[in-house]
């Protein structure tokens, strides 16, 4: 581990969090702001950044996006002292609610941005679910290109992109007991080629015809980030 | 339907709305209780958004003092934005509770703070959606008991038929009273909706609209209120805590997930005014002054930010540099807040209070911009107001901001002013290019930005309790043609000019004034659709001319009529503590430009020490 030295004023804390539930609503920006109250809380050995307006640095591993769920957000945070990482982790859980609680902390030298692939688990409670419609959307993903719209930035025209070769492997299955299909996908998670799994929701509604009914009450969907993965498919630490 | 059913049988309709996480609750901080452990049930309502009501340092403080009772369980509710509206009329989704995720028909009280006048149909909406009956009369014994308070209900006559209940001054003993004397009613089997509301109207500070007759002289100005019965109060006094230090305060604040409005501690420094400005009714009905000590609020201060994680302090009141005690509080503050990395905010500085100290203090004027209230273009007119500030105080101001390294300030003001005439506009642009010129009487070396002066411009509204409660509002024409001629009158490209919309200013002058008589049209314009009048967005000033039109009113009865001296006012059923005879005293000394000292250089007889209270310059 990194001595703390005039050199290096700081070590690197990385918390391993998960953020289900209704917070799957708080946007990846309002989480920052949370997690700066929580670590403050928790009174952790905060290192501050230099300068006119000092701010402790955390770095967050992929920002999950509204509407999403995970058992594996990963943020950074700079100390000055190293605390024993199981003390840190119970002063931030005291100081979460049950929907976000560290699940593993510990100290670390590697990048945050090492992070490749992440793995999903989407549910899809839709009108007409079957192991046949299941089937279809094994086909699709299966498929050699699956071309989607991108969200328009205002005032540009909508593009297509290719989803495909964004997603490592998928599989579908039909799930009798909560009658939903289910998708299991690992998604490219780099910062240029990141994949929402968003997107395969729309391809799907798109191309199979799945959540369709325009009455929002009928149907409805979820996702859950479940791990992270390095580029040789070990698990991201 | 509990938290449960909103996120998973409508997850579809969350996804599908803006900012769904002012929907979710689940807030670090927030009180949780088990329904079958308490006796009364209490939503507590913020007719706007969740990021606005999330702000309110009224419901935080209310929160805490009605939770901090085993028996009460104190939740809160905030209106939908639009959209979410929309849905919820669409799919049958009642409006619900934050922390349990109940529907509000499972509540014995619901309860709306009222902040400004276009929030009413927002509130109104609510109740709607809620499934309740709008008019008070038309609700049964299953329905559960509503509630208005905060600064509007000191003329709460336009809504207040569709209350049962009105909190007229601080709440924090009100409420708890009002929910003992129910659980007591429930408990020895002597309640009944009317029997609570009758023994309600006994407790100081409560107000019960449906226990007045009320009628009108053939010119259609008001009779007198008469009580129905002789137990009813025929006035109501407001109430008011007498010690700010023993006073509750919440040690504790509700995290919100999303960025609101105030996102940081507000520390509530005193309550009350020494000032007097005669347009200001904060400043009338807030009395008397009392104060905390730099010691209670260092504590509460160090507890909050132990407790929140906060990285701001706000230090709230309605003029901060009044403080007695200023130099001590911010000492005290300051000797934990810059190691912890907590930055200080003092909002609502008098520019004649603004010194070097404080600029080098306070951190958010070292980083924000500044702002300063002249409220109006020339002596004589800042005289009639009572403002008591100089041309001299505002340029000294400026010259420590601008010396300081500010380049830019903020100046507001206000239009429709009594006695304001043409010079009085045209003096609002030349004190602003005056402020331009004390820029570029600093040497060159010192001024590497070009500067920026913003005026910003909001239009007279005579408001209840004030020296000015009887004064006509400018109409809508007389309005535009002012901020016309002001903007004319700008020729500096470095100043700027905000306005507000001379069409809200009428619309909020009568929801101010009004009496019962206006409540059909409000009532009208809510099953029209309205809500979220105080956005610009749903502000829709045709809609409230047709409302006013079909319920055979004519709104300027309420602002450019003015009121007669000697006529019933529809607020007259309300004691704030100050006196008539003050306000009439006032009124006569603005007509002849006299300004009137502040309550710290001698007493002017206001009445309002007769409602008690420590402080340091009431007898």
């Amino acid at each position: 581990m990194v001595q703390l030295t005039q050199n290096h004023p700081y070590i690197t804390l990385r918390v391993k969090f998960k953020k289900v539930g209704s917070l799957q609503y708080i946007s990846h920006l309002d989480l920052v702001r949370t997690m700066h109250k929580i670590v403050t809380r928790a009174k952790l050995p905060l290192w501050y950044t230099e300068g006119f307006n000092p701010k402790p640095k955390m770095i967050f591993a992929a920002p999950l996006s509204i509407g999403t769920e995970s058992m594996c957000e990963y943020v950074d945070i700079r100390l000055i002292d190293d605390i024993d990482p199981a003390v840190a982790m119970a002063r931030l859980n005291e100081n979460m609610t049950d929907e976000m609680q560290a699940l593993d902390a510990y100290y670390t030298e590697t990048k945050p941005t090492e992070l490749r692939w992440l793995s999903y688990r989407v549910t899809l409670n839709t009108l007409g679910a079957s192991a046949a419609l299941a089937k279809e959307c094994g086909a699709l993903l299966d498929s050699e290109s699956i071309l989607v719209e991108k969200k328009a930035k205002k005032g540009e025209e909508p593009k297509s992109f290719d989803i495909k070769p964004l997603i490592r492997s998928a599989s579908v299955s039909y799930s009798d007991e909560c009658a939903a299909i289910l998708i299991d996908a690992v998604l490219s998670a780099d910062a240029s080629t990141f994949l929402n799994p968003e997107y395969v929701v729309k391809a799907l509604r798109k191309y199979v015809g799945v959540l369709s009914s325009p009455d929002l009450t009928a149907e409805s969907w979820s996702i859950m980030r479940l791990e992270a993965f390095r580029e040789d498919m070990t698990e991201f630490r | 339907m509990s938290n449960e059913t909103l996120l998973e049988k409508y997850s579809s309709v969350l996804k599908s709305v803006e900012k769904p996480g002012r929907y979710i609750g689940g807030e670090y901080n927030r009180v949780m209780k088990n329904v079958d452990e308490v006796k009364c049930r209490f939503a507590f309502c913020f007719p706007d958004t969740y990021e606005i009501g999330m702000s309110n340092l009224g419901v935080r403080i209310l929160y805490d003092v009605l939770n901090s009772d085993k028996d009460i369980w104190c939740e809160r509710a905030y209106a939908p934005w639009m959209d979410m509206k929309a849905k919820m009329e669409e799919y049958g989704i009642p409006l619900t509770a934050v922390e349990s995720g109940d529907a509000l028909d499972k509540f014995d009280f619901v309860a709306f703070s009222l902040q400004y006048e276009l929030c009413y149909t927002t509130a109104l909406a609510m109740i709607k959606l809620a499934g309740f009956p709008l008019w008070a009369k038309d609700r049964g014994e299953d329905c559960p008991i509503l509630i208005a308070g905060g600064p509007c209900v000191y003329n709460a006559e336009p809504i207040a038929e569709f209350f049962d209940i009105i909190n007229i001054g601080e709440g924090e003993e009100v409420l708890l009273e009002i929910c003992h004397l129910y659980n007591e009613m429930k408990d020895n089997g002597s309640y009944s909706r009317e029997a609570f509301l009758r023994a309600a109207s006994h407790i100081e500070g409560v107000y019960i609209p449906s226990l007045y007759e009320v009628s009108y002289n053939e010119d259609g100005t008001l009779k007198p209120y008469r009580p129905i019965y002789d137990d009813v109060p025929s006035v109501i006094r407001k109430r008011i805590i007498k010690d700010m230090d023993n006073a509750p305060y919440p040690t504790k604040l509700i995290m919100p997930y999303v960025e609101t409005v105030h996102d940081r501690i507000t520390l509530e420094v005193y309550r009350g005014c020494i000032r007097g400005c005669r347009f200001c009714q904060a400043g009338m009905v807030y009395r008397p002054i009392r104060e905390k000590s730099p010691d209670t609020l260092c504590n509460a201060a160090k507890c909050l930010y132990e407790n929140t994680g906060y990285d701001e302090i706000s230090l709230i009141s309605l003029s901060i540099s009044d403080y007695s005690e200023i130099r001590e509080l911010t000492d005290k503050l300051l000797s934990w807040t810059d190691q912890a990395h907590v930055s200080l905010s003092l909002p609502s500085l008098r520019i004649d209070s603004f010194s070097e100290e404080l600029m080098e203090k306070i951190s958010s004027v070292r980083t924000g911009g500044l702002t300063f209230a002249p409220e109006a273009g020339t002596q004589r007119l800042r005289d009639v107001i009572n403002k008591n500030v100089t041309e001299d105080d505002l340029m000294n101001a400026v010259n420590i901001a601008f010396r300081g390294g500010k380049s830019s300030v903020k100046l507001y003001f206000m239009n429709g002013l009594p006695t304001e005439r043409d010079e009085d506009i045209v003096g609002i642009a030349d004190l602003a290019g005056k402020v331009v010129g004390q820029y570029y009487k600093m040497p060159k070396s010192e001024r590497p930005r070009g500067v920026s002066v913003t005026i910003s411009v909001a239009c007279f509204i005579p408001k209840p309790f004030t020296p000015f409660q009887w004064e006509k509002q400018a109409t809508f024409e007389e309005l535009v043609e002012k901020q016309a001629l002001l903007k004319s009158s700008i020729t500096d490209r470095r100043i700027r000019y905000n306005y507000h919309d001379a069409e809200s200013s009428v619309i909020e002058a009568v929801l101010a004034r009004g009496d019962r008589r206006i409540a059909p049209a409000i009532a009208l314009a809510v099953e029209e659709g309205a809500m979220l009048d105080a956005w610009d967005e749903y502000f829709d000033f045709e809609r409230w001319m047709s409302v006013f039109e079909r319920c055979g009113i004519d709104y300027t009865y309420y602002t450019s009529r003015g009121f007669g001296i000697d006529e019933v006012l529809p607020w007259d059923i309300i004691d704030c503590g100050v006196t008539k005879e003050y306000l009439k005293r006032e009124r006569s000394r603005a007509y002849l430009g006299v300004t009137t000292p502040s309550c710290k250089e001698h007493c002017n007889g206001c009445g309002a020490n007769k409602l008690g209270g420590k402080n340091k310059w009431c007898n």
